[in-house]
């Protein structure tokens, strides 16, 4: 399989909505061998016949889901790798859409690869856009305590915003006394054997 | 003790299995698990979004503090992920020290991992055994690299620091040191009676799960999928030297899909790291370690980079792929981390499911969850009370699991 | 700091892990094993604070992990000692600023001993062990005092 060929068979099935295609060639070690990424960017209602063409064609492994945040568009790229199980046969195919500001919509891809599940509730979270029909929409990396409508990921008012960041090198600045070999010993801060009492306390939790 | 009835038990974040942080939701009948919830984002530290406030050089630093134990894997991605935007091209040189420093984190992996898993079942000496003969790698690793941990050798178009000729002598002593001991390790984790009997059969993943959920690296293999970016995609110096991806079967004939069949993997992958560092050596060219030394210069380059990278490269966990992004800026525009854990997730699943309680740990581990690259932990509900199962009490039932069954 | 002659008791650890990359955390269990092997000292890793004499805390502290530190550090029994390993959790070290970050860690509990590295190698952790033990005498000689003042 070479990477034109993909294109080509996408080219054929798709037509007009594949609106932009390349194929990125890299080489490298002493004897100069290459290597094959191919991009392709799609109209954005093809998305999902364009996984299930993917998955009927080749036997696809879904890397991940990346997105970035252009402004007016959010871009959303879906990873696939084929060809996999072959020396130097395998082809990166990273596919792509873009998504409005006003309509952050995308199917779930997870009815045709479960593996989704993960990277799809990531960016649900990270670039505040809805996958309809996922199987479990809750958050997965970022802490519960995290305000609703911000968004890691987002560089507009969504992201996030300095009052979300906390600087930790400039917390409590103190002064150490070095010892050697790396260790400092902080004597202020020191704990001290509390009373009787409060030993009581600390074992109720 | 099974009555019909199905309850709820929370694992987790300060884990049994691990030195990190994740949380398993199990629901249990007796002692059998029915179904599993993993519950990341414990150690979730937005290392993606501070990349992306930061300049390419700098981020490679941060790329290495993803994870410590596979700090070459991050690193060596974004680097790759970098060159390929910038075209700035790494030299042959730095190409064959990258892959030497890759398979000797390969080796220390896998080895700390086959130490862990012994620990997990109860097999304390073993796990000294272990970690004492990792030992001397991580010797080499400090001479190579001047650290044992995070080596900071990574700069886009190269290496930081050179092995010298000198340096030689002592890397193939201790290769050597590795194939006397690899029949004894090998010995001691397939052939003894107790890891056997704790590991086949148990934490079961079948080929097609593992390609429906996207499984990756040895725990990939060892259900069968011949997946392993060095053989699909070579890159840097893998494209010179052929590697081979390996399942089960290159040993016993057949594939299970089980714990003792992920065992199988590492072993053999540690045996085949040590060749892949021999060719290396032997077929090492002379020449610059980077290819562009001025610092300067090379940000001054880096700032004009546009358009967008893939870096992958096959860690001890598996496939490791960045996205990375730059627009003429100072900064990294978008910067997109697929650490293998994060792909392994999905199938803790069906390998916990139908499993005892006694086996979470040695299952939840044989993946080799490394959770600072994901994000991590166990508690317990009874009907309505919830109470805890600490990380102790859950090593201690599958200590005793094994005992039982030795008696 | 000179240790005294005689120790109370062998000294038992507590690993808390807050979010660190696991650097710090395999170097813990590096000096465990047969190469630094502290144990032959009778320092060992405990499966819960309760047990525990010291807390060993790596990682820049995440916020779901900055409560659970709190109540961890609570349950252990005094006298008790924090040591805080890794640069990260002294000053946050390359993770100086995120939105999921609420560290470092002598913010959130007092720490007594900081063992500074990226990671600090297994013999700088000793180092810093061998000066808790010396803490811990010391607290519990005044400990012993007070109580028999009384």
């Amino acid at each position: 399989m070479n990477p034109e060929e993909i294109v080509e068979k996408f080219k054929s099935k798709f037509g007009a909505g594949v609106l932009d295609a390349k194929v990125q060639t890299k080489s490298g070690g002493v004897s100069k061998t290459q290597y094959h990424f191919v991009w392709m960017t799609l109209e954005r209602p093809l998305l999902k016949d364009a996984v299930r063409f993917l998955a009927s064609e080749w036997q696809p492994h879904l890397s991940v889901i990346s997105g970035v945040d252009l402004g007016n568009i959010l871009e959303l790229t879906y990873h696939f790798t084929v060809g996999w199980g072959v020396r130097l046969g395998e082809i990166p195919v990273s596919i792509r859409i873009d998504l409005p500001k006003d309509d952050l919509t995308v199917p779930t891809i997870t009815d045709i690869i479960p593996g989704a599940l993960i990277t799809e509730r990531e960016k649900q979270e990270m670039l505040g856009i809805k996958v309809i029909g996922i199987p479990d929409a809750r958050r997965l990396f970022v802490p519960e305590t995290f305000p609703e409508g911000v968004y890691p990921w987002r560089k507009d008012a969504t992201g996030v915003q300095p009052e979300h960041v906390k600087k930790l090198w400039e917390v409590g600045r103190l002064k150490l006394t070095p010892t050697g070999q790396g260790v400092a010993v902080n004597v202020e801060k020191a704990a001290a054997p509390s009373a009787p009492a409060k030993k009581e306390n600390a074992g109720a939790n | 003790m099974s009555g019909g009835a199905e309850y709820s038990v929370p694992v987790g974040p300060i884990h049994a299995a691990l030195e990190e942080p994740v949380l398993f939701n199990f629901k249990v009948d007796g002692e059998r698990v029915v179904d599993v919830e993993v519950v990341p984002g414990q150690n979730h530290r937005g290392v993606e979004w501070m990349g992306m406030q930061r300049n390419p050089v700098q981020v490679i630093y941060l790329a290495e503090k993803i994870c410590g134990i596979c700090t070459v894997c991050h690193a060596y991605s974004f680097v790759r992920a970098v060159e390929h935007i910038s075209g700035i091209e790494s030299t042959p040189r730095a190409d064959y020290i990258r892959a030497i420093l890759a398979e000797l984190e390969r080796m220390h992996s896998h080895l700390l991992w086959a130490g862990i898993a012994a620990h997990e079942i109860g097999f304390d000496s073993l796990l000294h055994y272990t970690w004492k003969v990792r030992e001397n790698e991580m010797d080499l690793r400090e001479m190579i690299t001047g650290n044992r941990v995070h080596y900071d050798m990574f700069m886009i178009g190269g290496v930081r620091r050179d092995i010298k000729q000198d340096q030689i002598p002592k890397i193939l002593e201790t290769l050597k040191y590795y194939k006397d001991n690899f029949e004894k390790l090998g010995k001691l984790f397939l052939q003894d009676k107790v890891i056997k009997m704790r590991t086949q059969g148990v934490g079961v993943l079948t080929k097609e799960d593992a390609l429906k959920l996207c499984a990756v690296g040895p725990t990939a293999r060892a259900s069968g999928v011949p997946k392993d970016v060095r053989q699909d995609q070579p890159f840097g110096a893998y494209l010179d030297i052929p590697v081979k991806a390996i399942t089960p079967d290159a040993l016993t004939g057949e594939v299970h899909g089980d714990v003792y069949d992920r065992i199988i993997v590492r072993l053999l992958e540690v045996k085949q790291s040590i060749e892949i560092i021999e060719e290396c050596l032997k077929r090492m060219p002379e020449g610059p370690i980077l290819a562009e030394p001025n610092i300067t210069r090379l940000l001054i380059q880096l700032k004009k980079a546009h358009g967008e990278g893939i870096g992958r490269h096959e860690a001890p966990r598996g496939e490791v792929y960045h996205y990375v992004r730059m627009d003429a800026s100072d900064k990294v525009t978008a910067w997109k981390v697929r650490a293998p854990t994060y792909a392994n997730v999905m199938p803790w699943v069906p390998m916990l499911k139908g499993q005892q309680i006694a086996d979470i740990p040695i299952v939840a581990a044989s993946t080799d969850p490394c959770m600072s690259c994901t994000d991590r932990a166990v508690v317990v509900k009874e009907g309505q009370k919830p109470y805890m199962i600490s990380g102790e009490e859950l090593h201690k039932m599958s200590v005793e699991k094994t005992r039982r069954m030795m008696a | 700091m000179k240790l005294v002659k005689s120790l109370d008791k062998s000294l038992w650890v507590f690993h808390v892990n807050s979010g660190s990359c696991n650097g710090c955390d395999i170097e813990i269990v590096a000096a465990l094993t047969p190469r630094y092997d502290v144990e032959r000292f009778g320092i060992k890793l405990v499966g819960s604070p309760r047990h525990a004499d010291v807390l060993l805390v790596t990682g820049p502290v995440t916020k779901p992990m900055r409560e659970r530190i709190k109540r961890i550090y609570d349950q252990t029994p005094d006298p008790k000692v924090v040591m805080c390993v890794g640069t990260c959790g002294s000053t946050g070290g390359v993770f100086y600023d995120s939105y999921t970050l609420d560290g470092p860690i002598d913010d959130v509990i007092p720490v007594t001993i900081y063992v500074i590295g990226c990671p600090p190698r297994p013999e700088a952790i000793i180092d810093g062990v061998v000066k808790a033990w010396a803490k811990l005498e010391e607290l519990r000689g005044e400990t012993k005092k007070k109580e028999g003042k009384k």
